[in-house]
């Protein structure tokens, strides 16, 4: 014997499991808008405006509901506490969370390679290396690169923290001033390459800003 | 015994006969033995879709007691295993048919030797139409996608449930007891089955839900016809699932037909379409509806385009 229409719990009524996620929430509740509204060719013989109205605050409900973390737990307890979904259900099964793409795709990846970067710094150590480079009145672009390589970090680990291209990188670090960025742009990449390395980046623009114009 | 398909809906120039003619002709070509059963009494045109002449003998010899069996004035076509039996032959008033002479009718369609039985009915909510569709074992209900075409095809529906539930009623003696409660509602009409129902079961008669899973049980079908590319692609299965929450479980798409104008065009030229424009999508849309209806496959999986 199926339910009623009136008697459908709000996973019912979208045809959702219990552990549906928020975005099946959503897809699920855009589908049932388009059965319901009052445009749809599907509904629009069968019921009253009232009948209509009634279907349509049920389902802007549940979604407010189940869209809600708060307010989904709230709803689930009461749910088993009627005893319409067996209790483990909610315990068994964790709610699938899920992960905006934006963020999937950098904030992520850039924060563990940021953190892989000083990990490497920090166990190798700078040290002398990076003391003497900074001393000196003039930095070359193969200094920046001895360094680079004696602390293990690749370029493209450069690229990823800063999103200077590779080809400005490696501009930079052959001397190769045909190929260079603008002073202006330069200054800024040395700094942010300055920063990903931990060094002091004043000295180190001035260094290397000193050896391109001795040429 | 074989399967009943009943063809109905509340429009007229929905498509019904095209229909039943066209999975006729496409069951017949599976290799099974077919009858369509034109049951559009007083308006029966499905020769002329089949591409035949008014046929000499049809269900008048059988009423007026000329022929002792319906098997016999199921006549060959053109196709090889597909009969007709036609009304043609029968008389302006045979619209209105006396209630011994439509039983007699049913009785002998039940037990039509053939393994598929097509009855092919006319629009409108009479009781002779809603009677010959509840004889078959699956309905068929024929809409367009436009508002007018849904609009009767929910009347039909409920007018079909209200029939089934009147009828059962009726042989349980409590018909009586409904109409009572009727006439205490305020305008003293039922307007869906499911008032009564309800009447039923809110009076606490133990067979209240008996009445309830005789309504669920009935199996429907729905086909949307003349389908254009306009219509949202999924309206068909919406229709079901509103038919299925709202009214009783039982409900299924069958499919859309693609809109062909050739389909008009070889209407007129007495042409049979699948059979001079076998290689279109409206045939193909029937071929897969024939091959579901005869269990052959399932349906094939639908690649929704995207919005």
């Amino acid at each position: 014997m199926t339910k009623k229409f009136n008697d459908l719990n709000y996973y019912e009524l979208f045809k959702i499991p219990y552990n549906a996620s928020s975005f099946e929430v959503r897809q699920a509740y855009k589908n049932i808008l388009a059965i319901y509204e009052e445009s749809s060719l599907a509904t629009y013989a069968l019921f009253a405006e009232d009948e209509r109205k009634t279907i349509l605050s049920k389902i802007e409900k549940a979604f407010s509901t189940l869209i809600d973390d708060e307010k989904r737990t709230a709803y689930d307890k009461r749910l088993v506490d009627v005893g319409e979904i067996p209790k483990d259900l909610l315990t068994a099964q964790e709610r699938q969370k899920t992960i905006p793409l934006f963020q999937a795709n950098t904030a992520v990846t850039k924060h563990n390679n940021l953190a892989r970067i000083r990990k490497k710094i920090k166990e190798k150590g700078k040290g002398k290396l990076a003391s003497a480079l900074l001393n000196r009145d003039f930095i070359s672009g193969q200094d920046l690169k001895n360094l680079r390589e004696s602390l293990g970090i690749e370029l493209e680990e450069v690229f990823e923290a800063t999103k200077i291209s590779p080809t400005a990188l490696e501009a930079i670090e052959r001397d190769d001033i045909t190929n260079l960025p603008p002073k202006i742009y330069l200054k800024s990449f040395l700094k942010s390459y300055a920063e990903v390395l931990q060094l002091d980046a004043k000295q180190l623009v001035d260094g290397y800003v000193k050896n391109v114009e001795k040429r | 015994m074989g399967r009943i398909y009943s063809i109905g809906g509340g429009k007229g120039g929905s498509g019904k006969s095209f229909i039943a003619a066209s999975l006729g002709i496409l069951l017949a070509k599976q290799g099974k033995s077919v009858v369509l059963v034109d049951l559009d009494l007083g308006a029966s045109n499905l020769h002329t879709l089949l591409g035949q002449r008014i046929p000499q003998r049809g269900l008048d010899a059988f009423i007026d007691k000329t022929t002792k069996s319906l098997e016999d004035v199921a006549l060959s076509t053109t196709i090889p295993n597909l009969h007709l039996i036609s009304s043609t032959k029968c008389s302006l008033e045979i619209a209105n048919l006396f209630y011994a002479q439509k039983l007699k009718v049913i009785n002998a369609i039940k037990n039509l030797p053939f393994n598929y039985v097509i009855l092919d009915l006319g629009p409108g909510i009479n009781f002779n139409t809603l009677d010959f569709f509840l004889i078959a074992t699956e309905g068929l209900f024929v809409a367009t996608p436009e508002p007018t075409a849904i609009e009767n095809t929910f009347i039909f529906i409920k007018s079909i449930y209200l029939r089934k539930l009147k009828l059962a009623l009726k042989e349980a003696n409590m018909w009586h007891i409904c109409q009572e409660e009727v006439a205490k509602l305020s305008k003293g009409a039922v307007k869906s089955p499911l008032d009564l129902i309800n009447i039923l079961v809110e009076k606490n008669l133990e067979n209240g839900t008996a009445f309830r899973d005789l309504l669920s049980g009935l199996k429907f079908s729905l086909i949307l016809n003349k389908f254009r590319g306009q219509v949202a692609e999924d309206l068909g299965e919406q229709l079901v699932e509103v038919c299925n929450r709202h009214l009783y479980p039982g409900f299924d798409f069958l499919g859309n037909i693609s809109y062909d104008s050739r389909v008009y065009e070889s209407i007129i030229a007495r042409n049979i379409f699948i059979q001079k424009y076998p290689y279109t999508k409206t045939v193909s849309d029937l071929q897969n509806m024939a091959r579901r209806l005869a269990g052959a496959i399932q349906q094939p999986i639908q690649i929704k385009a995207s919005k």
